[in-house]
């Protein structure tokens, strides 16, 4: 801004003076001046209103509070002082802050000042604020960089807007999504309609569970969240749907899963104790998926083993009830129809008195309260004896 | 499947039955039949079904074998079953088939060991 | 590895029984099913194939994989036979009508994770069971 003369300036104002009321007149702009190092030496009306800073507050310090901590990073702020001496002028178009530490989308004029000598003695900088169309510009720009797919489609199902996460995930472009079924692109196009239809019945739905199939036949599963939008009038113009890709999260429950069933299978060790004798040691609490696992570890290995007794110890597990008990039953048989004996050892007298106060028949199976007995029970089957050797006289 | 599939081998007194791996149930009936003629031809005292290749086992099969073993007892025979796979066991005992008061065996040699027992302390008990 | 997981036949002989226990053997091992349960399920198909053969005279299995959220195999058992005239009694242990033990719908049930029965008298029975693959 260099000093000018303006027609409807009172004549009996120097230039000077003429020159500040017209600046300061201008709500508009954000006028300020800036020292060559980038302090803020002077401070506009319009400068208030848009970046929400006193004169008093601002002057003196550095012009560079206006901008993001990314931009203050990269050291914008200076690099434009230095483009605008070097060019003579810039302009360009960015975030700035205000005060109270909100955003706005703006258009910057940075001009330096110099002396008769061309010594750089300041600068000037005009900001403005930018139309809704900028603003818009820069929520595209967040849809845009958001890692989920985002999607808009219209009541009749088609895609009427995509991100680009959508077109990485589906492996198609923009134009050949929009104006097709949204309901294309899922391992169950079924589902995926339902999907939609509910949101515009509904007006939202979470954690809506689909599968993406890419083009190129990779599937990846994912949680949509989708709720209607509407224009000025209120009226439902489309879905707006967002995917969370849920492939990690799918594999760590795999990956749970796994390990339990690794727990489930260290749980019972079907342990060879002599030659033709097996023995499982029951611990905890016996449901139906453990029992299955149980019974087929220990038919297994008496058949590999060639062992015709199993000695299952029940002393780990706290408690028996009826379908406990059923389960022991139903592995017993099943051992019998191998062709080997289960002896039923650690029946405590917890265990024995609920046995009895059920009503669970075990009359049939050779039951023993300690494993050390059970052995010999097992010993004895086999027509094996043990010996003190000190009585071998 | 041919009858043929079914091997009678006698061993003194004791006959070894080796039923195919996934009879039908003209051969199961057929099985019966056999065996029983042979139990009488050879005055056999112990018979030994070996199913150690047998897949499935459903409720026909089941219930042939369970009469089968019925049958021999009431021509003085005693049956062992042998070899059962453990898929097998597992599968039969949910099906609610427990085949009560089968003697069974883990193989072929130990139903000739629990056979020639038991028929030695019936003998003995004479 | 899908040939083997889907098809159908017709149950007319008692040969059937033994066809219908190979390919549904050949579709659970293929489908990844461990020992245990391949014999569960095709013992299951043996119990209800031999129903449709000893019931109806004829009718037909089919089998295909199931996919989705969890993995399996479903049986489906049709014939246009008698029907049963009281579902939930079929499904009582001990409860035959012809010879068997009479373990043969309640057995199967047990030996599957589901099992439907449709049944109307005079016009025949549909029987869908389904084993699950666990992981």
């Amino acid at each position: 801004m260099k000093k000018q003369k303006n027609a409807s300036t009172p004549k009996s104002l120097d230039s000077e003076e003429n020159f500040r009321l017209l600046v300061d007149s201008v709500t508009d702009y954000a006028i300020m001046m800036i020292d060559p190092e980038g302090h803020v030496t002077s401070w506009n009306t319009g400068a208030e209103k848009i970046l929400g800073f006193h004169s008093e507050e601002i002057i003196g310090k550095h012009f560079s509070c206006f901008y993001t901590s990314e931009a203050l990073a990269s050291g914008i702020p200076r690099n434009e002082l230095d483009l605008a001496s070097t060019q003579g002028r810039i302009e360009n178009e960015g975030l700035r802050k205000r005060k109270d530490g909100t955003f706005f989308w703006a258009n910057t004029i940075i001009t330096p000042l110099c002396d008769e000598k061309g010594i750089i003695f300041g600068y000037t900088n005009i900001t403005r604020e930018l139309s809704d169309r900028k603003k818009a510009d820069y929520t595209r720009s967040l849809i845009e960089a958001s890692l989920d797919p985002l999607v808009t489609i219209a009541p009749d199902g088609k895609i009427t807007d995509v991100n680009a996460a959508t077109e990485t995930i589906t492996g198609c472009s923009r134009s050949e999504l929009i104006g097709t079924d949204f309901s294309n692109y899922f391992t169950s196009s079924e589902k995926a309609s339902d999907g939609y239809r509910q949101v515009f019945r509904e007006g939202q739905v979470r954690d809506y569970p689909l599968e993406i199939r890419n083009s190129d036949g990779r599937v990846t599963s994912v949680l949509y969240n989708a709720s209607v939008y509407r224009d000025e009038s209120g009226a439902v113009v489309g879905v707006f749907a967002a995917a969370r890709d849920i492939t990690e999260r799918k594999l760590s429950e795999e990956r749970i899963k796994q390990q339990s069933q690794e727990i489930l299978e260290l749980s019972t060790p079907v342990m060879q104790v002599w030659q033709g004798v097996v023995a499982v040691p029951l611990i905890g609490c016996l449901d139906s998926q453990r029992t299955q696992q149980f019974m087929e570890r220990l038919l297994d290995r008496i058949v590999e083993t060639n062992s015709p007794v199993a000695l299952v110890d029940i002393m780990g597990v706290p408690t028996i009830d009826t379908q406990t008990a059923q389960h022991l039953i139903e592995t017993i048989t099943a051992v019998r129809l191998l062709g080997a004996q289960v002896v039923l050892t650690g029946v405590r007298p917890a265990i024995a008195q609920t046995l009895v106060h059920l009503g669970i028949d075990l009359s049939g199976i050779t039951t023993r309260s300690s494993l050390a007995a059970g052995l010999l029970v097992a010993l004895d089957l086999l027509k094996l004896q043990v010996v003190n050797k000190s009585d071998n006289r | 499947m041919a009858n043929g599939n079914i091997s009678v081998i006698k061993i003194r007194d004791i006959l070894l039955v080796t039923v195919p791996s996934d009879p039908d149930d003209c051969t199961v009936s057929e099985l019966q039949e056999q065996v029983l003629s042979s139990m009488e031809r050879h005055s056999a005292k112990g018979l030994i079904l070996d199913i150690s290749t047998v897949e499935t086992i459903d409720s026909f099969f089941a219930r042939t074998v369970s009469e089968t073993v019925k049958m021999v007892a009431l021509m003085g025979g005693l049956t062992v079953l042998s070899g059962m796979r453990a898929c097998v066991a597992i599968t039969t005992t949910q099906l609610g088939l427990s085949l009560d008061k089968t003697l069974t065996a883990l193989d072929v040699d130990r139903a000739m060991e629990l056979l020639s027992d038991t028929l030695n302390r019936s003998e003995g008990r004479k | 590895m899908n040939s083997h997981c889907k098809g159908e036949m017709p149950i007319d002989t008692e040969n059937d029984i033994v066809m219908a226990r190979k390919y549904v053997r050949e579709a659970a091992v293929a489908l990844g099913f461990g020992v245990t349960d391949v014999t569960r399920i095709v013992t299951a198909t043996s119990e209800l194939t031999r129903n449709i053969y000893v019931y109806a005279g004829s009718g037909i299995i089919r089998w295909h994989p199931i996919n989705g959220n969890a993995a399996g195999l479903e049986l489906v058992f049709e014939d246009h036979g008698p029907g049963i005239a009281d579902v939930s009694l079929a499904l009582k242990p001990g409860y035959t009508t012809s010879k068997g033990l009479g373990m043969g719908l309640p057995g199967s049930k047990r030996l599957m994770d589901e099992m439907e029965v449709l049944s109307e008298i005079g016009k025949g029975t549909i029987i869908r069971i389904r084993k699950w693959l666990k992981r």
